[in-house]
C-alpha cells in the first residue's frame, strides 16, 4: 500500500513515452528572422562567405555557422528566449565584419516562434487526449476512494 | 484516511505534472551575460605581419619576395569596451565603457621573426568584452631604426635578385573595430586571459601573384616592379622622399595608399589617420 501514490505519477509519465512510428509529420511556424547582407565596400556582394552567428550569452562560442548565398545573404532565427546583442562575423579571402544586432522585447515572438502547426493532431485531437488524460488521474481517485464510498 | 490522502495527492500533483508536460521546454536557456563582467584578467598583445611577413610570396609583378625584418613601431596602444561597437567606416570615435592601456611608449618589433604574431605587452584589465582597439605607429626616437616602418629583404624574378631596404616613415594612427579572424579574440572573463591583435597586410603593398590580376588586392597594389627599376647593382635603399621623386605620381599615392591601409584587426579595417 505504501507504494501506491507511485500510481497516479506513473500514469502522467504513460502518454510521454515516444511512439516509434514511420509517417511523416510537416510542421510550419511563423519567426521574427534575422537577415543579413554582406558586401564589399563596391557593393558587390561577398557570395559564399564564411557566417558565424554568436549568441548574447555565449560571445566566445558559435551558435551558428553557414555560407551566405549568391547574393551575399544569410537569414537565421534567434532563440527569442536570448535577449541581447545577437553577432554576426562574415568572412571571405582576407576580407571580413561583424555586426550586432539587438534582439529584445521579444516575449511575443518567442510565444509565437514556439508553436509549430500543421502538425499530426487536430485542435479536436489534443482537447479529447486532455480530456482523457484529466479523466485518467479522476478515475485512479475514485477507484481508490471506492472503499470508503461503499462504507458510507 | 490513506486512501483520502492518495485521491489528494493524485489530484495535486498529477494535473500539474500533465499541465506542465503539455508545454513544450524551451525556456531553459535563460540570457547570462553578466557573470563573466566582474573581476579582471590578462589581455595579450600581439602584433602579426601574417604569411607575408615571415614566408616566402610572390608579388603582383611575379617577383619572389623574401623579408628579414619587417619593423613596426607601436604606440599608444589601447583597448576598449565599444558601445555602440565602432564602425570603422562610418564612426570617427571610438564610444567606449572601458579604456585600457596596454602599450604607453614606443616599441619597436620585428615582424618577420619567428613563425608567429610577435607579443608586444601583457596587461591587466577589467573583465569585458574588447571589442574596439586603437594604436599608432610612430617613428622611433631609439633602436634599430628611425622609421615608422621598415622593410628588409630581397627580390627575386628571373635570375634577378635585389636587395632591399624601404624606409617608410609615416606616423599613422588607427581606430578600429573587433577583431576578424579564425577565432574571436578580445572576451575577457575574471581570471582569464584574451589576446588582441594588430594586425599587417604587407599584400597591400605588393599584391599577391596567388590572386588575379583584376582581384582589388593587386590593383590596388604597387607591387615591387616600379621599385626594382630604381635599383643599382642589384641593391635598392630608399625612403619616403626618394620614392615620392622617382616613382611616378600615380604609383607613389598607391604606395602611400596602401602604407596607409596596411593597419587591420585580422580581417576588420581601421579608420586611419595621419599623425
Amino acid at each position: 500500500m505504501r507504494c501506491l501514490w507511485f500510481l497516479p505519477v506513473a500514469i502522467v509519465f504513460l502518454p510521454a513515452v515516444p511512439v516509434f512510428a514511420h509517417s511523416t509529420v510537416i510542421e510550419h511556424r511563423q519567426t521574427n528572422a534575422i537577415e543579413i547582407r554582406a558586401m564589399y565596400d563596391n557593393g558587390e556582394p561577398m557570395t559564399e562567405a564564411q557566417v558565424t552567428v554568436y549568441a548574447p550569452d555565449n560571445p566566445s562560442d558559435p551558435w551558428l555557422k553557414g555560407i551566405t548565398t549568391e547574393d551575399g545573404r544569410f537569414a537565421f532565427v534567434p532563440n527569442p528566449d536570448m535577449e541581447g546583442e545577437w553577432d554576426v562575423k562574415v568572412r571571405k579571402a582576407g576580407h571580413g565584419d561583424f555586426i550586432s544586432v539587438p534582439v529584445e522585447g521579444s516575449q511575443q515572438a518567442a510565444q509565437s516562434g514556439k508553436n509549430w502547426q500543421g502538425g499530426g493532431y487536430t485542435t479536436l485531437q489534443k482537447i479529447l487526449m486532455a480530456a482523457l488524460g484529466v479523466w485518467g488521474f479522476i478515475g485512479t481517485a475514485l477507484f481508490f476512494a471506492r472503499n470508503r464510498f461503499h462504507q458510507t | 484516511m490513506v486512501k483520502k490522502e492518495l485521491f489528494v495527492t493524485g489530484l495535486f500533483v498529477g494535473i500539474p505534472l500533465l499541465i506542465a508536460g503539455c508545454d513544450t521546454a524551451t525556456n531553459n536557456e535563460a540570457t547570462n551575460t553578466t557573470d563573466s563582467e566582474t573581476g579582471s584578467g590578462t589581455i595579450s598583445l600581439v602584433a602579426n605581419g601574417e604569411a607575408f611577413a615571415r614566408e616566402e610570396f610572390a608579388t603582383k609583378n611575379d617577383w619572389t619576395i623574401n623579408l628579414d625584418h619587417v619593423y613596426v613601431t607601436l604606440d599608444q596602444v589601447k583597448a576598449y569596451q565599444s558601445d555602440p561597437a565602432f564602425d570603422p567606416d562610418q564612426d570617427q570615435e571610438i564610444t567606449a565603457e572601458q579604456e585600457v592601456t596596454l602599450l604607453n611608449e614606443a616599441k619597436t618589433v620585428d615582424l618577420a621573426k619567428g613563425n608567429k604574431p610577435i607579443k608586444v605587452s601583457e596587461t591587466q584589465a577589467p573583465a569585458g568584452e574588447y571589442n574596439a582597439l586603437a594604436w599608432q605607429i610612430v617613428s622611433p626616437e631609439q633602436g634599430k631604426t628611425d622609421s615608422a616602418m621598415v622593410l628588409e629583404g630581397t627580390a627575386q624574378k628571373d635570375g634577378e635578385s635585389i636587395d632591399f631596404v624601404l624606409n617608410l616613415d609615416q606616423p599613422l594612427s588607427y581606430q578600429c573595430g573587433e577583431y576578424v579572424g579564425d577565432v574571436r579574440k578580445g572576451i575577457l572573463e575574471a581570471d582569464g586571459e584574451t589576446e588582441l591583435e594588430t594586425t599587417f597586410h604587407l599584400d597591400h603593398i605588393f599584391g599577391d601573384g596567388e590572386a588575379e590580376p583584376d582581384d582589388d588586392i593587386n590593383q590596388n597594389a604597387v607591387g615591387f616592379e616600379p621599385m626594382a627599376e630604381l635599383a643599382m647593382n642589384n641593391r635598392l635603399e630608399a625612403d619616403l622622399n626618394t620614392l615620392e621623386q622617382e616613382l611616378s605620381s600615380q604609383e607613389y599615392e598607391r604606395l602611400m595608399g596602401a602604407i596607409k591601409g596596411l593597419g587591420h584587426v585580422g580581417e576588420g579595417h581601421c579608420l586611419e589617420t595621419e599623425i
